[in-house]
């Protein structure tokens, strides 16, 4: 029992990170940016879902509220931060993307103070579900739902629709894919509007299961986010949903196995230097 | 007509250097290294504002000889590696003497390089055995985490009658100390640690460690880490339905643990520095002022920056501020102060006695559970 309880926070840990991975390997496939002020979406949705959900009470509406503002803050991201640079060297939107966390994240402080925001109400910490003797709540139940169908809509649209067409023939040969029609703005558009949604609502269920949600809570995940994606081989989606799996599962068994010796993070990251001593392409990725 | 104008600037400017310098001269500054910004930017808050009033209180009663006190305060980021340039500063901008409200890391940081200055330096609420260790320029107010830690020992074996307690701690120098000393007086109190987990600072999510408390059961559990980690993990043990008493430490001393953790809060204890409850006329007033100051009750963070300025303003008082070495020997003889932590007086190790507050989380409050006052199991060390 004790290591099923382990293995499903493992999943639950793991969903966390393939929602926020998921998104920084398709913005990366597309333009070959690090995205790591994705994490400036996640805790924005975060805090745009507290407040409303705070005010208004409902958390339908925190929903909205946290998809609207990141998939709007996401775009201008891409639209006012990434675009003007794109045609430079890599290291410059990168640059740009830390610049914009780090401001952001005092940004959120001096607009929303240092000591963090509560939910006045959190009905789905406190409700517990139960399926073979597995005690989770409702929170950690959504999100690996949510993941689970977001991931599943996903893979469809990539695989059976136009715009999916549209997006993997646009990563293969943006010019190619350009003079058969497809507009290389929409997709590029449509991807950071399916990343910072992913981003903002993960944001708000982990402001849920913290109970509290914080200037500086995107930045580790970010950070870990980036390294799922390295280790799922960059830009490979399967790569990094598996990575993000492996990340949750390690540290949920990591942290009780290992916290002598290392924290949480140490182990993840550990695990992540071990992996690419071995396959220095990724989990998935093709080798060069 | 443009000469002229550069002449009245120019003047302007002089005149304006010239009060400056003058209110400088006037002023006596104390350096405050602080967190305002980083994970610790909320304690970093609190702890400006407990050494505020203290300043604000001094300069209202006439000030220190008929000069104000005037706080420089730096932000160190809760980064040891951002706290030696700060320190580096502040002994640049020929700063004299300077408390820090900030934790272990950065405080333990920038000690060496006052001590190296020979400028004497409190650690208002850092408890790291170490810092004070750096050297005879370096004092504390607070307890050490030993001491705390020895202090929750005392108080899960004799007042509260249990015997096996699992053990979560944050694995900074906070964390470490505090489990140093519950580990060192647990045996010696009959108690029995059955289990120990770590944490990161950064950690928000505790389930793995919430499973493995689940399988072992213990009576008490003792949790190390700030506020932060433990609203989430209290609230985290509590909905996974752990029933068994929590103690917790000063770490926990903020409404803002009781914001996180909601109903879970209810009924966790910690060792702390302030009582809420208090009749001592000292404390009273420092709670009653601080209230009517800025507007939220009072905490641990706040008692002990105000309680360190205090320490140095009596020190300063007495020698003033530009002997180093005199100032120095002013603090350490610093002796029977009645201050917002309860009545101080350094050993000669620069390390104070007081008694450690047990305060309980009811209604959403903290309030007084036990007070221990047990000068040999709480004596911090002479070495």
């Amino acid at each position: 029992m004790y290591y099923l309880d382990l293995l499903m926070i493992g999943l639950v840990w793991g969903c966390t990170y393939a929602m926020m991975a998921l998104g920084l390997t398709l913005v990366y496939g597309l333009l070959r940016i690090l995205h790591v002020a994705q994490a400036t979406v996640f805790t924005l949705g975060a805090y745009a879902g507290l407040l409303v959900a705070n005010a208004t009470g409902s958390l339908a509406l925190a929903f909205v509220a946290a998809i609207v503002s990141s998939c709007v803050v996401g775009v201008l991201i891409y639209r006012w931060v990434y675009e003007p640079v794109l045609d430079k060297p890599p290291f410059v939107p990168l640059v740009a993307s830390i610049g914009l966390l780090i401001a952001m994240e005092d940004g959120f402080r001096l607009i929303f103070g240092p000591y963090g925001l509560s939910f006045t109400s959190n009905p789905w910490f406190a409700t517990m579900v139960g399926f073979g003797g597995i005690q989770i709540n409702l929170v950690q139940a959504v999100l690996v739902i949510t993941a689970v169908v977001s991931i599943g809509v996903l893979g469809w649209v990539a695989s059976s629709t136009r715009l999916g067409v549209g997006l993997r023939a646009t990563v293969t040969d943006p010019a190619m894919a350009e003079s058969f029609g497809v507009n290389r703005v929409q997709v590029r558009t449509a991807t950071f509007l399916v990343a910072s949604a992913l981003a903002g609502v993960s944001g708000l269920l982990v402001g849920m299961l913290n109970n509290l949600v914080e200037p500086g809570m995107g930045g580790l995940i970010a950070y870990k986010g980036l390294a799922i994606i390295v280790l799922g081989g960059l830009g490979s989606v399967s790569g990094t949903l598996l990575a993000s799996v492996l990340f949750g599962l390690i540290e949920s068994f990591g942290t009780v196995m290992l916290d002598q010796v290392m924290d949480r993070d140490a182990v993840a990251f550990l695990f992540m230097l071990l992996m690419l001593l071995i396959r220095p392409q990724g989990l998935l990725g093709k080798g060069r | 007509m443009k000469t002229l104008f550069t002449r009245r600037l120019l003047i302007a400017t002089a005149a304006l250097a010239c009060l400056s310098g003058y209110a400088q001269a006037q002023n006596i500054r104390i350096g405050f290294q602080v967190p305002l910004t980083g994970p610790a930017a909320s304690d970093g808050k609190t702890a400006l504002q407990g050494a505020q009033l203290a300043v604000e209180q001094i300069n209202a009663a006439g000030g220190i000889k008929g000069r104000s006190l005037e706080l420089v305060a730096l932000d160190d980021q809760t980064q040891p590696a951002q706290a030696v340039p700060i320190a580096n500063k502040f002994i640049g901008d020929g700063i004299k003497a300077v408390i820090s409200g900030s934790y272990s890391g950065p405080t333990r940081a920038a000690a060496g390089v006052f001590q190296e200055a020979k400028i004497p330096y409190i650690s208002a609420y850092a408890i790291h055995p170490d810092i004070v260790r750096a050297g005879n320029y370096v004092f504390r107010t607070s307890f050490m985490g030993e001491v705390q830690g020895r202090a929750a020992a005392k108080l899960i074996a004799d007042i509260m009658k249990k015997k096996r307690v699992t053990m979560i701690n944050v694995n900074n120098d906070f964390g470490q100390a505090l489990s140093a000393g519950m580990k060192e007086a647990a045996p010696k109190m009959g108690l029995q640690l059955v289990s120990e987990y770590n944490f990161g600072m950064g950690d928000r999510q505790f389930g793995s460690i919430v499973a493995s408390v689940k399988k072992d059961d213990p009576e008490v559990i003792y949790v190390s880490g700030y506020f932060f980690n433990g609203g989430p993990l209290v609230a985290q043990l509590r909905a996974a339905g752990v029933t068994a008493p929590i103690v917790g430490t000063e770490g926990f001393d903020t409404v803002n643990f009781v914001q996180i953790a909601k109903e879970a809060a209810e009924g966790v204890i910690i060792t702390t520095s302030l009582d809420r409850d208090t009749t001592d006329p000292t404390m009273r007033k420092f709670i009653d002022d601080y209230k009517k100051r800025f507007n939220v009750g009072a905490e641990m963070v706040a008692a002990s920056t105000h309680t360190a300025v205090n320490v140095l303003a009596e020190a300063i008082r007495k020698v003033g501020i530009d002997d180093s070495a005199k100032l120095r020997d002013a603090i350490g003889a610093t002796k029977n102060l009645s201050s917002a932590v309860g009545t101080i007086t350094f050993n000669n190790s620069r390390e104070v006695y007081k008694a450690a507050q047990i305060q309980v989380i009811k209604g959403g409050e903290f309030k007084r559970f036990a007070v221990i006052d047990d000068p040999v199991l709480l004596a911090p060390p002479n070495y």
